[in-house]
């Protein structure tokens, strides 16, 4: 299984009204989520290459296990501005 | 389908049945202590949601097991339609028909779940509601065709995870947590203790008084 | 023809009663009608009225692009700023003016609906466009159908995603827009949505044309515009002015306190203005070094006996309870920040713990809601801590203004529903 390096960027967006502050992406991706004080999540703003890959994987993680489903991988292209 | 008259098949279908009753308590059980925001600390959130998930799949599989065992099992004439449908067992028709009932919900929400990511959010947690009620026939078809569950030890079971539910149920739906449920052990004022207590759903919508009647609209 | 030079323009003719069809006809007739409605509104740079202040041309030619057939022109009255008046009396002297704008909307990105929407709590404004809706509907079946909206009067229910959600589904709950531009559907077709005043600013360009509407205001800010002033007046009073004007200009017309401590420009999610700063010229260009803008077309004047912390904490207190609810940080910030702020109006404990709690707290709200409700309850509290500074330096070392004592207030909020819709049960 090779690794492919994978171009352009991501972040992780939120859907602040499905979003019921549950916590569970701060736990599985605490490298891109921090919780403000009342348990809603604060998301990382910078993109982060895809080729980092563990931080792509809590990404997912995070996605798959928010229990509102709240939150959503965005890719940014390098071609076209952000 | 294969029909055998071995009573260890009975034997089977009242075990797996057992054992799927105790594990679909422990799963609703678990589900309560996600919706309530227990954890963050000792064991994650993501944790228990996690264990939701895998415990089911765990009862899943002895309740299949529990149903094809009856249905292989000729000494009880029920084929595998009773399973789905229910009043079209033979045997101890109306205990088999909640218990098909129970499945057919039960199934609803696995299969919601499996699809998850594909309906809205909306509609899933509207399927998902009925999980209670899943759980409360099951435990009504465990008293009413149990063969061990009227007496004994068999009894304290049904009673006991009928218990556990109620009092997962009470909590579910009026106990409240606290505001500091929605903050987890990463965030930055965990520790601190705030009188002002919030739901566990969402914050509350437009006051009653307010929101708006239907009217001529679009549909 | 009207002089292109002179004002009332949107005000034009009016009187105690609305003008009749016939009357506005009359009154507002051209002799040289407008060929190329789009490219005429592109040419006069006319900027939203509502607040937002985007360029009305463009958001025209956006819709106007979309594919769809039932395409929807929205008239937006609701006016959820309790301080502003202005569509409230820009409707009930002259709706035609207004209904002749969103006619020509209609026309260019090609709808055939039209919905106007009224607060239903304003019983005199809703007979008034009803009757003008029955005149204009008498008078030609043809063209897009008219139709009177009332969803109930709140705060965010004049927000665009939050009205076109009532129209499309009866509630007036903000919509999550990650992409911009993202185009607002009712149903499956397209919708413009439009302030009152800036409908009726596009019935004058599309009757006199752009050059014509470009004699009055500045180059980057033409025409003209309502002003709700409000606070130390005489009474509230709508003026109109020429954009450009400066702001003591304004405050003179309007009978408004002359030496007053300052004025909160744009609405309740606007900002201060210290009264150092009233030669300003009222246009969007002139505003921005000093971080404000005209927003809805609101001023409230604070006199100098009045304590502008307090009055920053009763609005946030009812920018808080007019909260959609459905964010987390706007649903739990903004309490919060009512709760600092009344911790250092009115100092009990640990004022300077409220004021750097305050500051903190508006940088971790900040763009976290669907809608920008709460960043512009977050500007308005920056622009407090800035303009009243030394209020807030006396105030966290206890000693208190005479103004936080007086009953009177200036920035009129409506009284909470229910009190206990604040605090979280």
């Amino acid at each position: 299984m090779g690794v492919r390096r994978r171009s352009g960027a991501f972040i992780l967006q939120v859907n602040p009204i499905l979003c019921d502050g549950f916590g569970h992406c701060a736990e599985l991706a605490p490298e891109l989520v921090k919780t403000d004080e009342w348990g809603y999540p604060i998301l990382k703003s910078d993109p982060v290459p895809l080729a980092d890959a563990g931080t792509y994987e809590s990404a997912r993680y995070a996605e798959r296990g928010c229990p509102r489903q709240a939150l959503h991988i965005h890719r940014i292209s390098e071609k076209k501005p952000h | 389908m294969i029909a055998l008259t071995t009573p260890y098949l009975w034997y089977t279908t009242r075990a797996t049945g057992i054992v799927a009753l105790i594990l679909f308590t422990m799963v609703v059980s678990l589900g309560t202590l996600v919706a309530n925001r227990i954890g963050g600390t000792i064991v994650g959130r993501f944790e228990i949601n996690e264990l939701h998930r895998s415990l089911s799949m765990v009862a899943l599989t002895f309740l299949a097991i529990h149903i094809l065992t009856t249905v292989m099992d000729s000494y009880v004439p029920t084929g595998l339609i009773s399973a789905f449908v229910p009043m079209t067992s033979d045997f101890k028709r109306v205990g088999v028909a909640i218990g098909a009932v129970a499945f057919d919900l039960i199934l609803a929400v696995w299969i919601s779940s499996l699809l998850k990511l594909r309906i809205a959010n909306t509609s899933w947690r509207f399927i998902h509601w009925f999980s209670w009620l899943g759980f409360t026939t099951a435990l009504v078809h465990a008293y009413m065709t149990g063969t061990d569950s009227r007496t004994g030890i068999g009894l304290v079971l049904v009673a006991t995870c009928g218990a556990v539910v109620a009092a997962a149920a009470l909590w579910r739906f009026f106990g409240r947590p606290t505001r500091a449920a929605g903050r987890t052990a990463l965030s930055p004022l965990a520790t601190s203790k705030d009188p002002v207590r919030a739901t566990s759903d969402a914050p509350r919508p437009f006051p009653v008084s307010q929101r708006p009647t239907r009217e001529r609209g679009r549909r | 023809m009207i002089d292109p030079h002179s004002l009332p323009r949107l005000m034009h003719a009016t009187s105690e009663r609305p003008l009749t069809l016939a009357q506005h006809e009359t009154a507002f007739a051209s002799t040289s009608p407008v060929t190329s409605l789009l490219e005429e509104l592109e040419a006069s740079g006319l900027t939203g009225r509502g607040g937002a202040g985007f360029p009305t041309g463009r958001k025209a030619r956006l819709l106007r692009e979309q594919r769809g057939h039932n395409k929807f022109m929205v008239v937006n009255a609701m006016e959820g700023e309790p301080a502003s008046h202005k569509d409230q009396t820009l409707l009930s002297a002259n709706p035609h003016l207004v209904l002749d704008g969103a006619e020509y909307l209609a026309s260019i990105i090609g709808a055939n609906n039209i919905a106007v929407c009224v607060a239903r709590d304003n019983p005199s404004v809703v007979n008034h466009m009803t009757r003008a809706l029955h005149e204009r509907t008498r008078r030609s079946l043809r063209g897009p159908k008219l139709e009177l909206h009332t969803p109930p009067w709140r705060y965010v229910a004049g927000e665009e995603s939050a009205l076109v959600h009532w129209l499309d589904d009866n509630e007036s709950l903000p919509q999550y827009r990650p992409n911009r531009p993202h185009i607002l559907k009712i149903g499956h077709g397209p919708a413009l949505v439009d302030n009152a005043e800036t409908c009726a600013n596009v019935g004058l360009i599309g009757r006199f044309g752009a050059q014509w509407y470009r004699s009055l205001g500045t180059a980057d800010n033409p025409g003209s515009t309502l002003v709700s002033v409000t606070g130390a007046v005489g009474h509230p009073t709508v003026v109109e002015v020429e954009l450009g004007t400066p702001l003591r200009a304004i405050l003179d017309t309007a009978g408004a306190d002359p030496d007053p401590q300052a004025v909160l420009l744009g609405g309740y999610g606007g900002s201060w203005l210290s009264a150092s700063h009233l030669d300003a010229p009222y246009d969007n260009e002139a505003l921005k070094p000093f971080g404000v803008s005209t927003g809805a077309g609101v001023i409230v004047v604070l006199p100098k006996n009045a304590c502008g912390i307090v009055e920053t904490q009763r609005v946030v207190r009812w920018m808080a309870n007019e909260s959609a609810r459905q964010c987390g940080p706007c649903a739990f910030g903004l309490p919060a920040l009512a709760e600092d702020l009344t911790h250092i109006a009115h100092p009990s404990r640990d004022p300077q713990g409220a004021r750097q709690r305050l500051i903190e707290r508006c940088a971790v709200i900040e763009g976290r809601g669907a809608c920008r409700h709460p960043d512009g309850v977050i500007r308005f509290v920056r622009s407090a801590l800035d303009v009243f500074a030394a209020d807030f330096t006396e105030h966290v070392h206890g000693s208190v203004c005479n103004g936080s004592r007086s009953t009177k207030h200036f920035a009129s909020v409506p009284s909470l529903e229910r009190e206990e819709e604040l605090v979280w049960e």
